[in-house]
């Protein structure tokens, strides 16, 4: 919780006798929390609506020494609510007294009369709010001998099981599907005992967002579907990593049964993803055990066929000691700093120029970071009074950024959207599809007006041919409308992919006269060098050497396959869109004989006679940060830090815009790589999504 | 025998091989003797265990279990024989050998009744006493061979032990030899002939010779326990299994034994058991005379005095042999510094001591046919 | 002085004489012995022997993969996987013992809230080969059906004690 600064300064609160200072807005509740008491709640949380609802959070409020005749619910009310001081003695908060305890006991029991006794066959069993709360208020038996209420369970997708008996009516899932999700498809009906939680058509959930209600609900009512009696939470070795299915790096904590991932759940990071997570963030984790390259394979007479380590780093080895023009190298969406900082010392060291980063050929890069950064800084958007999105959909690029930009825009920023236009939960205005046909001038001195201004480039807009003028036509308008100033850098690169800002960091990009990705791809090489690349057309000439994890489209076209370690199944670097640095840790083991993607490297460089200066990660790391100080300053994103060399001649090249319009380079959020391809849930919601929009479009 | 009838040999031998064969015969028979006895006698040390631990033992295999030592010895001699890798293998297989060997060539010298024995040697308890030392050598080769520690250490514990105890072991048979004034068993026996009161160990009640019986008789009584107690350790039995403690050792030197060797060596245990209470016998307790006067007393034929003579004499032998038993049901084991603190400190100065009374005794007080029979 | 009566005591070897004569006290005694496969000591209700997975009278099986007794197993001898039904229920798919490394203390019954693995009263199941004692659902469950009566009745009569 952030306190935060208050223009009528602090008011004094006795909180079970210890004095505390705290913001008259603060509730009850969260002052009493300032002073380290416990309140247990049900239906409060910090980042929702108050609904109070549940009533577990009650205390007894004493002003001039006496207790109110009632306790109070303390999350429904401020401390500027309370009546003055009386008696020259500080209004008191009291937690821990008789009455406290028996009022809570009362709503316990109030609470399990209509909730099932059904903790062995609940998959909340171990992680339930309601259990550890009972243990502390509840009674040791039922008094209550009418029948139970009984709920049928609701439809909500391929993601949420429900079981709706046990629902306590908090409504944090209607209350986050409403507010911060902006898809209200998730209500109450009904009153008193009738009140139900439901999808009122029994339609799925579809925003990208819905399964954080299955964190916020403190009970069992609704559950994930694809974990369902899978694992216990005593049973998962928990593990702290980092997110790869957008470039947002949430934060992420990756559980584990043996070799086998069964669940996601954000972490609280307020600087990138509060504790939101994406779907495919979460339910992703099924692809890990699918589709895997579990051993190395080389192509023989049009087949591939099984084969030893050795014989495929020989055969590497091979393909790749010809002649080092004609030989290169493209980083894929997956490949973390690591991988790519061997592949570029392999590659220096054979003296091949052609190495890329950015497959879809977006004109970033090579200029100054903040050319290609997330210059606001994610945490950034809760100050941005206007905002103006070119060529990005950030519900499909980063929905958990999509849910900051709403919550934005709910404080009341404007937010305007250049390019195709999409449901983005939130009313935006709409200037156009290009950016030539888009009316700038109202916009333009919008932002200059406004305190905090944004602007956001989708890689849509820049992986295009004419993604260099499109780039520097934004680095003009936003020097023009005065985005980039003293402390606040207001122009916003939004990657879609976790490799991206790491590579570009790198400098992982063709060196003097060497070739692009486009141009790699193009064909004319004799052997090319995939870091996990799926998405773009392979070349049909030449050798392709796929370094990666799923039998996906790069491990179909590729000659030899070296299996390569998943982002859960490596200690690896990841840059997130705002230059953030972070690390994601091995939750399990890589499946089969595959290794970690830079030990790989490591061992191909050494059986090519160029063996890589480093042995172990600690080397590989060092190096890096030797070589890009940037690595060295983790979880630091600089923001503005540059803004006041911010120069739009250094930004892509001046040239033509198309009049295509600009999209978003996502054609289905669910299926962006190869991770997500491989996963059954994800083809599910995919599927889903795709029939909704049918149904919508007719 | 009918004398009218002559008496014509079949084959007429040279004298050479007919004493050659005869004693072949003794050893076979004897031998035999042995070794069945030995099967009934673990049967009893297990019954006697059993029984102090409210147990029956064993009880399947035959009548009352009787044949139980026959099938554990069909059982032993048809399994397969382990050897270590690391085992020296000859040793390894001798020192198994060694032991049952030894503890069958003792019982040469152990006369069981006037004139049976195999070799009545006028030095036989000396011959007895060198081939007990040698015993030692079984256990510690086994041990040492196995290649493994716990049998090593089994084997260093029981070379110590063995050979502090025989240290007293020794003195306890000088006040004897200084008794009787001979080193034949045969003599030895015989000259507790005259009934209990003159059984080495309870020459206490030979009030004929009051006072001089009290002195004699408490040491005697002391040097007949604590030869008895030394037996124990010499044997390697508890109290004193140190060994093959097994809750410390696992098996000691045995433990790699598996086996027909294994066998060999439980055998040759046993063997020395049995043959320490033969020695307990004839040393301390009569040999095979009657509590109320020799064998020959009872008037019978030379041979039926010799029948009798052996059935007492085996009696004995399993009355000691259930004094082993019950010390192994009821007394818990030593500790190893306890072992030799009991063995060095205590019995060595004690047995010292008492030869040193006993010489003096004999030397001063004695009547006149205690020396003539030394002097005989 | 006490040290002088001690070695006198060692000296008359009063200790053993009186542990000998115990000893024969007890060499006399009945024997407590049993026959024992044609005999048999009387087996409390209580008696944990080999796990058995039970079932509802109309058949259903009770185990709902709850996990407490995998959680609670002091040896972690249980291993359980579980899936959804076909009927949506919650249900094991795999539900393992290794009774080589069950110490059978008896937590599994006691963890479980619908009584589904208990310890039976069977203590004959020796095995020829070491794989014959990893239990499988299977096995579990036809041990269940197999002794569900005398568990049954071994419940009721516990019942009052718990």
């Amino acid at each position: 919780m952030r306190v935060r600064e208050s223009g009528l300064g602090m008011t004094k609160i006795l909180v079970d006798g210890v004095e505390v200072d705290v913001p008259p807005e603060f509730t009850l509740l969260q002052a009493c929390e300032s002073a380290g008491a416990e309140i247990p709640r049900f239906c409060y949380h910090e980042r929702l609506s108050i609904a109070g609802n549940c009533r577990m959070c009650l205390i007894e409020v004493k002003v001039g020494g006496k207790s109110g005749p009632k306790p109070v619910a303390s999350c429904a009310q401020q401390v500027r609510d309370l009546p003055p001081p009386r008696d020259n003695l500080l209004n008191e908060l009291v937690t821990k007294s008789d009455t406290v305890k028996k009022a809570r006991n009362g709503v316990m029991e109030f609470l399990l009369i209509n909730h099932p006794l059904d903790c062995p066959i609940c998959d909340q069993g171990g992680e339930c709010d309601l259990q550890d709360q009972a243990v502390a208020y509840g009674r040791g038996g039922s008094r209550f001998d009418e029948n139970k209420r009984a709920v049928e369970e609701k439809y909500m997708g391929p993601l949420i099981k429900t079981v709706m008996t046990r629902c306590i009516q908090c409504t944090r899932c209607v209350r986050f599907i409403t507010e911060v999700a902006g898809s209200p498809q998730i209500g109450a009906t009904g009153r008193g005992e009738d009140m139900e939680i439901t999808t009122y058509l029994e339609s799925a959930v579809t925003s990208e967002l819905s399964a954080n209600v299955i964190d916020l609900c403190p009970v069992g009512a609704l559950t994930s579907k694809p974990y369902a009696f899978n694992a216990r939470p005593w049973e998962l070795t928990k593990t702290e990593s980092v997110d790869v299915m957008d470039a947002l790096g949430s934060n992420i904590r990756v559980d584990a049964r043996g070799d086998a991932v069964l669940r996601v759940l954000p972490r609280v990071n307020e600087e990138i993803n509060e504790e939101w997570i994406s779907d495919k963030t979460r339910y992703a984790e099924d692809g890990l055990s699918r589709q895997r390259l579990d051993r190395p394979y080389i192509r023989e007479n049009g087949k591939l066929r099984a084969a030893s380590w050795d014989e495929a780093l020989q055969a590497a080895a091979r393909a790749l000691s010809g002649d080092a023009k004609k030989i290169g190298a493209i980083a894929g969406d997956l490949a973390c700093a690591e991988s790519m900082k061997a592949t570029l010392d392999l590659f220096r060291a054979l003296g091949s120029p052609n190495l890329d980063c950015r497959p879809d050929g977006a004109a970033i890069g090579g200029g100054p970071r903040q050319g290609y950064l997330f210059n606001s800084t994610v945490a950034g958007i809760d100050e941005a009074d206007a905002i103006l999105l070119i060529g990005a959909n950030p519900r499909v690029e980063a929905p958990v950024l999509n849910a900051r930009l709403r919550k934005a825009w709910a404080r009341g920023a404007d937010v305007a959207l250049i390019g195709e236009a999409a449901e983005l939960t939130y009313p935006y205005a709409h200037l156009g599809a290009t950016l030539a046909s888009a009316d700038l001038g109202k916009i333009a001195d919008k932002l200059r007006a406004a305190q905090k201004p944004m602007i956001i480039v989708g890689i849509g807009a820049l992986a295009r041919a004419d993604g260099a003028a499109v780039l520097r036509a934004v680095g003009e308008f936003a020097t023009s409308a005065n985005v980039v100033r003293e402390g606040w850098n207001g122009f916003n690169v939004l990657h879609t992919a976790a490799a991206r800002v790491g590579g570009l960091d790198l400098g992982f990009l063709p060196g003097a006269g060497g070739k692009s990705a486009r141009e790699m791809l193009a064909g004319g090489l004799d052997t090319l060098l995939l870091l996990g690349v799926d998405e773009v057309a392979l070349p049909k000439g030449g050798k392709v050497i796929y370094l990666g994890t799923h039998g996906d489209a790069g491990a179909h076209r590729a000659d030899i396959i070296l299996p390569a370690a998943a982002y859960t199944e490596k200690e690896a670097t990841w840059v997130n869109t705002e230059g953030r640095v972070q690390y994601g840790h091995r939750a399990a083991f890589p499946k089969g004989d595959a290794k970690e993607d830079w030990t790989i490297l490591r061992a191909l460089s050494a059986v090519m006679g160029k063996t890589l200066p480093y042995d172990t990660l600690d080397q590989l790391r060092a190096k890096m940060i030797a070589d890009h100080p940037t690595f060295g300053h983790v979880d630091y994103a600089p923001g503005a830090a540059d803004a006041a060399g911010f120069n739009p001649a250094q930004l892509g090249a001046a040239g033509q815009i198309s009049s295509e319009p600009l999209r978003t380079p996502i054609a289905d959020f669910y299926l962006t790589n190869p991770i997500a391809r491989a996963s059954k849930t994800m083809a599910e919601c995919s599927r889903l999504k795709a029939g909704a929009m049918k149904v919508a479009a007719e | 025998m009918n004398p009218s009838v002559d008496y014509v040999p079949l084959i007429t031998l040279p004298v050479e091989w007919e004493w050659g064969l005869m004693k072949l015969g003794q050893v076979l028979g004897i031998s035999i003797l042995l070794l069945l006895s030995l099967a009934f006698l673990l049967l009893f040390d297990r019954k006697v265990w059993a029984a102090v631990q409210l147990r029956k033992g064993p009880n399947v295999v035959g009548a009352f279990g009787l044949l139980q030592s026959f099938a554990d010895f069909f059982k032993f001699v048809f399994k397969e024989i382990v050897i270590p890798a690391g085992a020296n293998k000859t040793v390894f297989l001798l020192a198994p050998l060694i032991t049952f060997v030894l503890a069958f060539v003792s019982w040469a010298v152990v006369p069981w009744a006037p004139g049976v024995v195999i070799a009545d040697l006028n030095v036989g308890i000396l011959y007895l006493f060198a081939i007990s030392s040698l015993g030692v050598y079984g256990i510690i080769m086994g041990g040492w061979a196995s290649n493994s520690k716990y049998p090593f250490l089994g084997g260093l514990r029981s070379a110590a032990q063995m050979v502090s105890y025989e240290v007293s072991i020794g003195f306890i048979i000088i006040t004897v030899l200084l008794l009787v004034g001979s080193l034949n068993l045969t003599t030895i026996v015989d000259n507790q002939a005259a009934g209990i009161w003159a059984w080495h160990g309870f020459r206490i009640l030979d009030f004929t010779q009051f006072p001089s019986n009290i002195l004699v008789g408490v040491i005697m009584l002391a040097m007949l326990v604590m030869f008895f107690v030394s037996a124990l350790a010499e044997t390697n039995r508890p109290p004193f299994d140190l060994p093959e403690a097994e809750s410390e050792l696992v098996a000691g030197y045995q433990v790699e034994y598996s086996s027909t060797p294994y066998l060999l060596f439980m055998i040759g245990e046993y063997l020395n058991i049995v043959l320490m209470c033969a020695m307990v016998n004839i040393l301390f307790l009569g040999g095979w005379h009657l509590p109320w006067g020799s064998v020959e007393s009872l008037g019978l034929d030379p041979f039926w005095t010799g029948v009798v003579a052996m059935l007492v004499f085996y009696v004995k032998i399993w009355i000691q042999f259930f004094m082993f038993a019950m010390v192994k049901a009821i007394v818990p084991r030593y500790r190893y510094d306890q072992l030799m603190r009991l063995g060095w400190k205590i019995f060595l100065p004690t047995s010292l001591a008492a030869v040193c009374a006993i010489a003096y005794y004999v030397t001063f007080m004695a009547p006149a046919a205690a020396t003539s029979v030394a002097g005989g | 002085m006490s040290r002088l009566l001690q070695a006198a005591k060692g000296a008359l070897m009063l200790d053993m004489i009186g542990g000998f004569t115990l000893g024969m006290k007890y060499f006399f005694r009945r024997k407590a012995t049993i026959n024992y496969p044609y005999e048999r000591n009387p087996q409390s209700p209580r008696f944990r022997g080999e796990h058995a997975l039970r079932r509802y009278p109309n058949g259903e099986e009770r185990c709902i993969a709850c996990k407490l007794c995998e959680a609670i197993c002091p040896a972690q001898a249980i291993t359980i996987e579980a899936e959804p039904r076909a009927d949506g229920s919650r249900r094991t798919t795999r539900y393992d013992i290794d009774m080589v490394k069950c110490i059978y203390c008896g937590y599994c019954q006691e963890a479980c809230p619908v009584d589904a693995i208990v310890e039976g009263p069977n203590l004959e199941f020796a095995t020829e080969t070491r794989e014959e004692l990893f239990y499988d659902k299977d096995k579990l469950l036809a041990n269940g059906d197999r002794w569900e009566r005398t568990i049954a009745k071994n419940l009721e009569l516990d019942a009052p004690y718990r």
